[in-house]
């Protein structure tokens, strides 16, 4: 394998080219996608054609005819094997195959099994199903009070304290309600100088990761292997080995590359499903989702957020109510998390004395959302910056000096309680308005072609509390490898915990070798989300490289060497030949504090993430049509480990946005069945629609607490895009837009009423 | 996908007579087709390859015409340096036809013969006054490119006959345009299309996609009166001014045009 030249110096802070991309680009990267084991079968998925029904029959006797279908199984099969086959990181609630009833259009109700995938895919046509249908619901707002009930009763996973609460509750939609009180938003806001009352919708959007989910079981008589696209190999082990009621060293777990997640690939998809299809079949079993299926996997949540602000007559916002509601579909998945872990972020990085947020998970009849690029930031960061600037203009304030006069500077105590330590939001926003020349006059273009800017600034409190553990080895010629569970999935992860390995141990960054999850291997960890990884598996793994370091040195010294012989020499001596490896070990766990009756906590978070977008851009009157003439990020990252990968996460978190902001959007019928669940009709940004120029700057920072100075940075682009851009919008034509995506036909059709 | 013979005749009439068959479906480039068959639209249990029939020469004709055979790629057309010289506005329309991919792989007889109106040539071919030779068990025909279509999806062309060559008359003192408007990405299909060619005072406007096959305008002001449907790319209302819009900035675009 072709890798670049090593370079001894400066591990940390290099832009070390990735050590995985020789062999991506010749194809070479090893993905479950390739993978093929002798007696393979391959599943096929039939799904739910209604969103809410009872299943009367599922007649699978053709496809059962067709020659060369191994078997067909249903959710009576899976019970046979797992009585209670329900999974789920917040709640039990999701079946592997639907069971009695189904909530989604899409839900999966039986799999085909065949050697040939294309005679799994021909049968499972043949299946049937009857259905009685019962009530459904779509919206968000409307599941708080609605009749039509997604789950007859709530199971929550046991693992969240916050969750006990609502362990089986009845005739509700509500998967969790987070409330957070700090003084008195009531009686502030009635006592302001002026109130602002709004309120904004995101939509249903997918994830698009290029490689679409897949997973590989393989089992012997005691034992299973899964080969899955995960970003979460740990949990999928505790989960699996839960199921089937196994200790958990019976259950190994391998995930190579993935071609994407972004968050998509979390907890279970469709490794219970293969694991009791090879259990069953007593064969390897693969299944394959093609890239319309994961329409109906996992989506991001569309929300409505209720804000409302009260101001004084200074400028300075005095009192903020937030109401939002999460979308979750039919399913909980993570979505209980994004509600509480996000929700208490919806007032915003801004200084306010008196906040309400009431934060509420919905089930409703709607393929299920989990977490996407962001963990629900970008859906508050829309609503709250739409705010902002609304309020700035309707005052008469500049949107750049309104937010400078409420930014929460580093050091002031948000509104959960928790002192802002190390996130430059004072930093990030004077850096934006640098490089937008906020202070210069703008152009403001033609009648035809009318120009406009906007700006936008988030905060993200990483997830808490999370753990990671990392080993470290240095073998006898010095060689040192990495063991660490943090799935790259490409944003470059391998290529920054080989730097920080190397930095401690004075070795090449090029010369690590890092292990990929398995498992069998590597140590415990939580999951590749939520930008934690640099920060915990990184401090993980610089630990576990001191920890080998200070065991290369007890060897030399216990030996009666010098601290700069080889360790060929020592273990030599030590051994009686060339043999023998260290071996460095950690574990990093961040300290926290859960919330109180009031949802206030002194200890919220690890770290904070600051993200900040400004847009030029420019309108045509005559159609509404957008283009962006320039798109600049600003983040705070900590210290940058690679700046060259920092860069392009920027890049690439603000792409995947601008298709959130301009087009994306699940289509649904009346009644809940998805309209353009194909790339053919729902259409992400290709090249030509990125913005003719792009900045992308990660601020001069610091964030003491993590590795060299580290912190997550995969998210931190997406927060400011979609607000900066509809506040452009604004500031070009005038038009307010609350709700995404902001495509052409809806700025021009806004444009038709304005007086 | 359903299993299906996969048949490459290297002869006109050979293929002609493979397709004289139930469930036989010609195979040009495939990029629309296969897309079909995985979605279980279409299921054909023959499929007869065009490639070794000799079909892609781009060449100038005797009459100075462009002739264009119908196994060209959409990518040979847009970097051929005759079309480049002497239809510049081809050349240019291919550039916004989907990726380069996509244009490596498509060919010109299957981008007409499939009949979405939500395609870019078929429009700018019938405003330019192209003429499709086809080949069929009953012989040859010329028809123009316009009268290829009769509705959604749905063209003129009899059961088993094939368009082997297109030909383009030489541009002459006419000059040409063709916008393309994507509401949803750069390289979606088109909301809108629009061809417009400008031969002295005779003006020749021809509307694609928002309708439901390429359709000629008598003139600039009869936009409104298209039947035009609302769907993922837009409503009927909003169509329609893109299609008043687009019409008026391509007959601006073509009296500019070289």
């Amino acid at each position: 394998m072709k890798r670049a030249a090593p370079t001894e110096t400066g591990q940390v802070g290099r832009s070390v080219p990735r050590l995985e991309s020789w062999l991506k680009v010749t194809g070479r990267a090893e993905y479950v996608h390739n993978l093929r084991l002798p007696g393979m079968l391959y599943g096929k998925i039939f799904r739910s054609t209604v969103s809410h029904g009872r299943i009367k029959r599922i007649d699978v006797s053709a496809a059962q005819a067709v020659a060369g279908v191994y078997r067909v199984v249903t959710s009576k099969e899976i019970r046979q094997l797992v009585p209670e086959p329900y999974y789920g990181p917040a709640f039990h609630d999701q079946p592997i195959l639907a069971i009695d009833k189904v909530r989604y259009v899409g839900e999966p109700v039986a799999v085909v099994l065949a050697s040939d995938p294309h005679v799994a895919e021909e049968a499972a046509h043949l299946i049937t199903a009857e259905y009685e249908p019962l009530p459904a619901v779509y919206d968000e707002v409307e599941a708080m009070t609605s009749k039509a009930i997604v789950h007859d009763e709530l199971r929550p996973a046991g693992t969240f304290p916050d969750l006990k609460h609502l362990k089986g509750k009845k005739n509700t939609n509500v998967a969790l309600d987070f409330h957070l009180r700090r003084g008195d938003a009531a009686k502030a806001l009635e006592s302001a100088h002026k109130v602002f009352e709004h309120r904004f919708h995101t939509q249903q959007v997918m994830h698009t990761p290029l490689e679409p989910l897949v997973s590989v079981a393989e089992c012997t008589e005691d034992s299973l292997t899964l080969h899955t696209a995960s970003q979460s190999p740990s949990f999928v082990r505790i989960e699996i080995a839960r199921l089937l009621g196994w200790p958990e060293n019976r259950v190994r777990v391998r995930v190579p590359f993935l071609g994407g997640g972004f968050g998509a690939k979390l907890y279970i998809k469709l490794e219970a499903l293969v694991a009791v299809l090879s259990l069953l079949a007593r064969r390897p079993v693969k299944v394959s989702l093609t890239m319309e299926e994961q329409f109906f996997t996992i989506t991001k949540h569309a929300t409505t957020f209720r804000i409302k602000s009260g101001v004084d007559g200074g400028g300075r916002i005095v009192a903020r109510e937030c109401e939002v509601w999460w979308n979750g579909g039919a399913y909980a998945d993570i979505g209980p998390r994004v509600t509480q872990k996000s929700g208490f972020t919806a007032p915003g990085p801004y200084d306010i004395a008196h906040v309400a947020v009431d934060s509420y998970a919905l089930y409703t009849n709607l393929p299920p959302a989990g977490a996407l690029r962001g963990f629900g930031i970008p859906q508050l960061v829309w609503a709250y910056e739409s705010h902002t600037d609304m309020m700035a203009r309707e005052l008469g304030l500049d949107p750049l000096e309104f937010r400078r006069k409420n930014l929460l500077l580093d050091g002031a105590t948000h509104a959960t309680g928790t002192v802002l330590r190390d996130a430059a939001t004072g930093k990030v926003l004077e850096r934006l308005a640098a490089l937008m020349d906020w202070q210069k006059p703008f152009e403001r273009g033609t009648a035809g072609l009318r120009r406009g800017r906007g700006i936008a600034i988030g905060l993200k409190a990483c997830v808490a509390p999370t753990t990671s553990l990392a080993a470290v080895s240095v073998n006898v010629d010095g060689a040192v490898t990495v063991y660490c569970g943090t799935v790259d999935m490409g944003q470059g992860s391998d290529t920054a915990m080989a730097q920080i390995a190397a930095q401690v141990l004075g070795v090449a960054a090029e010369s690590v070798k890092v292990v990929h999850s398995d498992t069998d291997v590597t140590p415990y960890d939580m999951a590749t989300l939520g930008s934690r990884s640099l920060f915990h598996m990184g401090n993980a793994v610089k630990l576990a490289a001191e920890d080998a370091r200070d065991k290369v040195a007890a060897v030399k010294k216990e030996a009666g060497f010098p601290a700069d012989a080889s360790l060929k020499d020592v273990f030599k001596k030590k051994y009686g030949m060339q043999a023998g490896s260290v071996l460095g070990q950690a574990s990093f766990v961040p300290t926290y504090t859960s919330p109180d009756a009031n949802g206030l906590t002194d200890n919220a978070t690890p770290f904070w993430m600051v993200g900040a977008s400004g847009v030029e851009l420019e309108v045509d009157t005559e159609t509404g049509q957008v283009r962006i003439t320039r798109l600049v990020n600003v983040a705070d990252v900590g210290t940058p480990i690679n700046p060259r990968i920092v860069e392009t996460q920027l890049a690439g978190a603000a792409i995947m946005q601008l298709g959130f902001t301009l087009s994306e959007k699940m289509e649904f019928d009346a009644e809940g069945q998805l309209r353009n669940a194909s790339l053919a009709e729902y259409k992400i940004p290709g090249f030509h629609d990125l913005p003719a120029s792009m900045v992308n700057e990660a601020v001069d920072a610091e964030q003491r607490s993590g590795p060299f100075g580290a912190k997550g940075v995969g998210e931190t682009a997406t927060f400011g895009v979609s607000p900066a851009i509809a506040n452009a919008i604004h500031d070009a034509v005038g038009v307010r837009i609350m709700s995404l995506p902001l495509t052409p036909e809806i700025i021009f059709m806004k444009m038709q009423e304005k007086p | 996908m359903a299993p299906f013979e996969l048949l490459e005749p290297k002869s006109l009439s050979e293929a002609l007579a493979l397709l004289d068959a139930d469930d036989a479906r010609p195979l040009s480039g495939g990029t629309a087709l296969m897309l079909m068959m995985k979605a279980g639209v279409l299921r054909p249990a023959r499929l007869v390859s065009l490639s070794r029939l000799g079909l892609e020469k781009i060449e100038r004709g005797p009459a100075g015409e462009l002739r264009i055979g119908a196994m060209a790629s959409l990518r040979k057309l847009e970097t051929s340096e005759v079309v480049r010289a002497g239809w510049p506005v081809i050349s240019r329309a291919l550039l916004r036809l989907s990726n380069v991919r996509v244009r490596n792989v498509a060919r010109l007889g299957g981008h007409l013969a499939h009949g979405d109106p939500h395609t870019d040539l078929p429009p700018l071919l019938s405003a330019l006054g192209a003429q499709a030779q086809i080949s069929g068990p009953r012989g040859e025909r010329s028809i123009p490119v316009e009268s290829l279509y009769s509705g959604y999806l749905e063209t003129t062309l009899q059961r088993g006959e094939l368009i082997t060559r297109v030909d383009v008359p030489a541009m002459g003192k006419r000059r040409a345009a063709y916008l393309k408007c994507t509401t949803r990405s750069a390289d979606d299909w088109p909301a809108v299309g629009v061809a417009v060619v400008l031969d002295g005072e005779r003006q020749t406007i021809v509307v694609s996609a928002a309708t439901d096959r390429p359709t000629r305008l008598a003139s600039a002001d009869a936009a409104d009166a298209l039947p035009i449907e609302s769907d993922l790319h837009g409503s009927a209302a909003y169509k329609k001014q893109l299609v008043r819009v687009y019409v008026k900035r391509a007959i601006h675009e073509a009296r500019s045009a070289d």
